[in-house]
């Protein structure tokens, strides 16, 4: 397993493999703080469409470091999946997969080291890009004259803590998802759209027109909880639970499958 | 093969020699026994022996379609057989990571990554089977890419692919090499060399299989021969005994047009198939009936300005024999 998933890192430092990781993975965190505190008001403020802005007041609460990085979660979890669902369905499109069996074919130790080398990446990238938010939060906060010392209290950081785990447990779970598509539909393509359509529209139309109960069940509406830290509709121990139940079901029936079927 | 690459292979320790001898000593490097694989509804492999014997080149030809592929890789361990078995270094394909370590192989058409370089693909496979660094350099140069090993694989030409997937069936240093096609792509200094390659390799003590539809290529370097036709093998053994088996020739050329009919005529008369092709008559007879043919064209009056003996080349054979089996 090891060696596969020494071989994997060779193709992670691919620029741009590098690029659509921590691009993607910085880009919304980044772009969600800038938002939160640049529109940060004093009062509070309801919009035309009955959006609340955040306030000055909230922003200065521990968890205000983080507000703008907790808001994106899911979608630093949308990249992981396109991650790893390009990571693996690629290997079968390019034909490189044959040349891997060849030099390990055990199959499960391939899956397993290729997936784990994975999960690290993804965790790195949520590293650095909570790391960057929060430092893009300190930069900007004073100029909006919020005060940043709750931030750096024990409440504060174990926030930060918090959203980093959530984020990146959400980013591990949404590419054990990927990663399956990724085997089963072997077109990176094919496995990014099935996989972004289902997310997106399909299960907001279940819920909304089909299944009010689905908020619960559906996988991106647990995944969009647990990336929160719990919401309204389910606990995070709830989310956690269910999810890490789909994912080990993923997980195994991908093994079965990539196992069995010819290369 | 440039002469510094000969001399790298030859001081190079055998794979055997440094991990206490392979599948040599009698033993054959591949054995299949009824070895089928059918794909819903196309059988692909249909109840396939082989036993190719360790330290040979053995050639693997048949029209495309013919099975080549889908038999290359049930030996790998890359698709499963609906039927029969096979071992290969004296291990089931059944498990094939106890063999696969001992093998190197390039299928089809080479795969890498593209905007990876030449080396850091190499470097991708040696991590995954936990092989010696060093081998990357020692590859590189055997196929002649270590001037372009850092460019990205999107930049080389389909024969540098062909080279490179060969370089990386090099890797662990193996007992067999399967190639699928390896001569795909090249010019023909790099056929010529790839040739040299594979004998090479045999010289080293490393089976070598390889499948072509270059069927000159294969009667250049092979000394075993598997000819495969709609999945089924329809000879298997020494190149030499195949042509030796086929009908050989003998082609004489009179000094006067006039006397082809009668040449051909005497021919016949002497229980021999003969006919006129051109300026010459073509006779199916062994090389030895040739000075009894001199004699009774000369007590005929029939002066030979030519006499050759032609022996059946592979494609010759390959054809007569598949048209064979059509016919059956």
């Amino acid at each position: 397993m090891w060696g596969a998933y020494s071989s994997e890192w060779v193709k992670l430092q691919r620029r741009s493999m590098l690029g659509w990781g921590f691009g993607g993975g910085l880009f919304f965190p980044v772009l969600a703080t800038i938002f939160t505190i640049e529109r940060a008001t004093k009062t509070l403020v309801i919009g035309p469409h009955g959006g609340v802005r955040v306030t000055i007041a909230a922003l200065e609460q521990p968890t205000g470091l983080v507000h703008g990085v907790v808001d994106v979660s899911s979608l630093i979890g949308i990249v992981s999946l396109c991650i790893f669902a390009g990571a693996f369905a690629t290997e079968y499109s390019q034909g490189t997969l044959r040349n891997l069996l060849v030099r390990e074919p055990r199959r499960t130790q391939l899956l397993s080291g290729k997936f784990l080398a994975l999960v690290t990446f993804i965790a790195i990238v949520v590293i650095v890009a909570v790391g960057v938010a929060v430092a893009v939060a300190f930069a900007l906060a004073p100029g909006k004259g919020i005060s940043t010392s709750a931030w750096t209290s024990s409440a504060g950081l174990s926030d930060l803590g918090q959203a980093v785990l959530h984020a990146f447990l959400a980013a591990a779970i949404y590419g054990v998802f990927g990663g399956a598509l990724g085997v089963i539909l072997r077109s990176p393509g094919v496995a990014i759209g099935v996989a972004i359509a289902w997310v997106i529209p399909i299960e907001a139309i279940i819920v909304g027109a089909i299944w009010s109960g689905g908020d619960r069940w559906l996988p991106g509406q647990l995944l969009d909880a647990l990336a929160h830290g719990g919401n309204s509709n389910s606990s995070y121990s709830h989310a956690l639970v269910i999810l890490v139940i789909y994912a080990v079901v993923a997980a195994a029936g991908t093994l079965v499958l990539f196992n069995r079927r010819d290369a | 093969m440039p002469r510094r690459q000969r001399d790298f292979l030859t001081t190079t320790t055998p794979p055997s020699a440094k991990r206490g001898g392979h599948a040599g000593g009698g033993t054959p490097a591949i054995v299949a026994s009824h070895l089928s694989k059918r794909y819903t509804e196309v059988l692909a492999v249909d109840s396939v022996d082989i036993e190719l014997p360790a330290g040979v080149v053995g050639g693997f030809v048949g029209p495309n379609g013919a099975g080549k592929t889908t038999t290359i890789q049930l030996l790998l361990g890359l698709v499963r057989p609906t039927g029969g078995t096979a071992q290969v270094l004296g291990e089931s394909i059944e498990h094939p990571s106890r063999y696969m370590s001992r093998v190197g192989a390039l299928i089809e058409a080479p795969s890498f990554y593209p905007t990876l370089s030449g080396r850091r693909n190499l470097q991708a496979l040696t991590r995954l089977g936990r092989l010696d660094r060093s081998r990357i350099d020692e590859v590189l140069e055997i196929v002649e890419l270590s001037e372009r090993a850092d460019d990205r694989v999107k930049t080389y030409s389909l024969g540098m692919k062909q080279r490179l997937g060969v370089a990386a069936a090099l890797l662990p240093n193996p007992d067999l090499v399967i190639l699928d096609e390896p001569t795909n792509g090249l010019d023909p200094a790099g056929i010529r060399e790839m040739r040299t390659l594979m004998r090479s390799l045999a010289d080293r003590g490393i089976t070598v299989l390889v499948s072509s539809h270059l069927l000159l290529e294969i009667e250049a370097i092979c000394d075993h021969l598997v000819m495969i036709d709609h999945g089924r093998i329809v000879f298997e053994g020494p190149i030499a005994g195949l042509l030796d088996a086929q009908k050989s020739g003998l082609i004489a050329r009179p000094e006067h047009a006039k006397d082809l009919e009668p040449l051909a005529a005497l021919c016949v008369a002497a229980g021999k198939q003969a006919r006129v092709d051109g300026d010459v008559v073509r006779i199916v007879a062994g090389e030895d009936w040739a000075a009894e043919l001199n004699r009774q064209a000369f007590a005929d009056g029939i002066t030979l300005r030519g006499l050759e003996a032609t022996r059946a080349s592979l494609e010759e054979a390959f054809f007569a024999i598949t048209e064979r089996e059509d016919e059956a």
